[in-house]
């Protein structure tokens, strides 16, 4: 019996080589269209947290409707440290909306953002640590499954709620609009320019890379384990709440990068980062796209958000309406998405082509 | 004094019966049938869409509206579950994101069909006075949806506890395959109880509806809440009424020394520190299913 080409991991590897090379292409595809150009690079950005989350939930099983966390506090972290870049510290302390809103001296917890070094640091350290202790308190008290979903739920309306209310801290609703780009060191991250894409490529390249090989290693190993079953990976003797945790936080820590480089695509945060929707939307990219695969999750974001904006227009108020039935459908018949529609295709022909028609045992999944 | 002390207390229970009100219905629907229906703040808008059709067309009043928008949700639901979530009972994540796809839907037609701008139902006018006792003051209104959480409460227990449907839902809960074996269709009661907690979750819409405004996007406040009620109560009916008073209180209490914002928040930590401890929720007495 030949084995579904789907699960040969040397074929894994080429297909995420074209992928990307195919990506790197992009650039002199678009042209002098800078807009385009900003545009893609803000698909990378969803491409990332689909990444994030397909290894929480696809890979280690932890359905994470509150993705939105990491991903609004590693934004928040970037768009502080862009403000601050372009004030003075000794001068031009405090940013404008803190004016506005009656504010003296600038808060302590923005005085580290100051060094752009330590802020983008705290951007994406932040976000990891708050899953750390959340994902700590939730795994080590055994909740999981859909009770986990809920809080994590929860938990996202909080920050939402927290964000618009400390408005001398975070300009409320209206959110803040470094008037910079970001300055690294001498060079400036022009968001309309070629620049920015490559260092969103390279983020989604590096992420992309280190949750595949997480995903080939035995810690990836362990972690299928207690998807498949928790409770027998405890009795081999394993410490499921730790596994669970620490996957969740690289998530998150996924998730964070991809918020430094929205704000930085964007010049711009606010709490719609934190929107339940926007979380929602994650989700079904992932599962249209496919929760198993790291590649398919990245493709579902790039399809279902370029949908969204090129048949947007048209379509603007059925838009949803659409999504919301697409979605049902893929959960009632495509549990593992499009990518296990493919995996299934893959299957029939490899089975075909070497003969063994009669042999109708699944091979087992890598990926 | 007194009266400062007194306030926030009655302000809790009335909080309480909010979100007692807004849960009960998810709180039958996963107790029975251990559905997690995200859908359930969809069905509390459809709830209050129904109420302000009812009105404005044709000019039904409120107290009767409530028990139609009942029956109007409950038949939404029913016709959902027999198409959608009945293929799901054995994947949990899956009926959770099911159902979030079904809230999408749901949202997004009721956009269509009533336009995003907020609607406003009128209440009957002796519901609309503050009562003056002493020293204290409180609206009828929320007097009002104290009694109404009780009688909810009342038919609930009414239903699952002293009629033959009630013998049928508690046998399936507790053991599905064994309840089939004695001529229960297990297939049939969930639908109904599905369709119960939906019409629960109508009426609610009715009542919120009034309570403050009618959007398309309203039910998403309720179903984050109404969760966590029922995550903190272990999934049981009492628990979710245990947890529903404690929690109005414990709010009421919080925003009294802080602000409102403050006080959910904090709730809301209490809630995550007391689950690391009782994963099982307040009342529960075996493992439960989580």
């Amino acid at each position: 019996m030949r084995i579904n080409p789907y699960n040969n991991v040397k074929y894994q590897w080429a297909v995420y080589v074209v992928f990307f090379i195919f990506l790197a292409c992009i650039p002199t595809i678009v042209g002098d269209d800078v807009f385009l150009l900003n545009q893609l690079s803000t698909y990378g950005v969803y491409g990332i947290l689909a990444l994030s989350l397909s290894l929480c939930w696809g890979f280690g099983g932890i359905l994470n409707l509150g993705q939105g966390i990491a991903f609004g506090l590693g934004s928040y972290g970037m768009a502080m440290t862009m403000q601050l870049q372009s004030q003075d510290i000794l001068e031009d302390r405090i940013p404008p909306f803190m004016l506005n809103n009656a504010v003296e001296t600038l808060p302590a917890i923005w005085e580290p953002f100051w060094n752009a070094g330590a802020g983008i640091s705290l951007a994406l350290i932040v976000p990891t640590l708050f899953c750390l202790i959340f994902g700590g308190l939730m795994f080590w008290g055994r909740v999981s499954g859909p009770f986990f979903a809920i809080m994590t739920l929860a938990m996202l309306s909080a920050f939402y709620t927290i964000f618009i209310d400390l408005q001398y801290l975070t300009n409320g609703v209206n959110g803040i609009t470094p008037p910079m780009a970001l300055e690294v060191g001498p060079y400036l991250v022009d968001p309309y320019s070629s620049v920015s894409f490559w260092v969103v490529f390279v983020a989604l390249l590096l992420c992309t890379v280190v949750a595949k090989l997480i995903t080939q290693s035995k810690f990836g190993l362990i972690v299928q384990a207690q998807k498949n079953d928790p409770e027998r990976t405890r009795f081999l003797g394993y410490n499921v709440a730790l596994y669970e945790t620490i996957i969740y936080a690289f998530s998150g820590f996924i998730a964070a990068i991809a918020g430094c480089c929205f704000a930085m695509l964007t010049q711009y945060v606010s709490p719609g980062q934190f929107d339940v929707g926007f979380s929602i939307s994650m989700v079904i990219w992932v599962a249209i796209g496919g929760r198993a695969s790291l590649l398919w999750g990245m493709l579902g974001a790039f399809m279902v958000q370029g949908a969204q904006s090129y048949l947007g227009d048209q379509f603007l108020s059925t838009w949803l309406l659409i999504l919301g039935f697409f979605f049902i459908l893929v959960v009632r018949f495509l549990p593992g998405g499009l990518a296990g529609l493919v995996e299934v295709i893959l299957g029939y022909f490899s089975s075909n082509s070497s003969g063994t028609k009669g042999s109708n045992s699944e091979p087992k999944r890598v990926d | 004094m007194l009266a400062s002390i007194v306030n926030p207390l009655i302000l809790g229970i009335s909080i309480g019966s909010i979100l007692l009100i807004s849960a009960l219905g998810l709180a039958v629907i996963y107790g029975a049938a251990g559905v997690i229906n995200m859908a359930h703040g969809e069905f509390i808008m459809l709830g209050a869409y129904s109420t302000y059709t009812l009105q404005s067309t044709m000019g039904m009043p409120f107290l009767l509206c409530i028990p139609c928008a009942f029956f109007i949700v409950g038949i939404i639901g029913f016709v959902i579950e027999r198409n959608l979530i009945c293929y799901l009972y054995n994947r949990p994540l899956d009926t959770l994101l099911a159902t979030w796809g079904v809230s999408l839907v749901l949202m997004q037609s009721s956009r269509l069909i009533f336009g995003s701008d907020v609607k406003y139902i009128a209440m009957p006018e002796f519901l609309s006075t503050n009562l003056e006792l002493g020293i204290l003051n409180f609206s009828t209104f929320r007097l009002f949806l104290i009694a109404v959480a009780l009688i909810l409460l009342f038919i609930t227990w009414f239903i699952f506890y002293r009629t033959r449907l009630g013998i049928k839902i508690r046998a399936v809960t507790q053991n599905k395959e064994m309840a089939a074996s004695f001529g229960i269709n297990a297939a049939q009661v969930y639908s109904i109880t599905f369709a119960f907690g939906a019409g629960l979750a109508g009426a609610a819409g009715a009542m919120f509806g009034a309570l403050s405004i009618v959007l398309p996007t309203m039910g998403m406040h309720y179903v984050v809440e109404a969760f966590l009620m029922v995550v903190t109560g272990g999934g049981s009916i009492l628990g979710t009424v245990f947890a529903s008073t404690l929690a109005g209180e414990i709010q009421s209490i919080f925003a009294f020394i802080f602000n409102d914002t403050m006080a959910r928040g904090l709730l809301f930590i209490l809630i995550v520190v007391l689950l690391r401890f009782r994963p099982q929720g307040l009342l529960s007495t075996g493992s439960g299913r989580r």
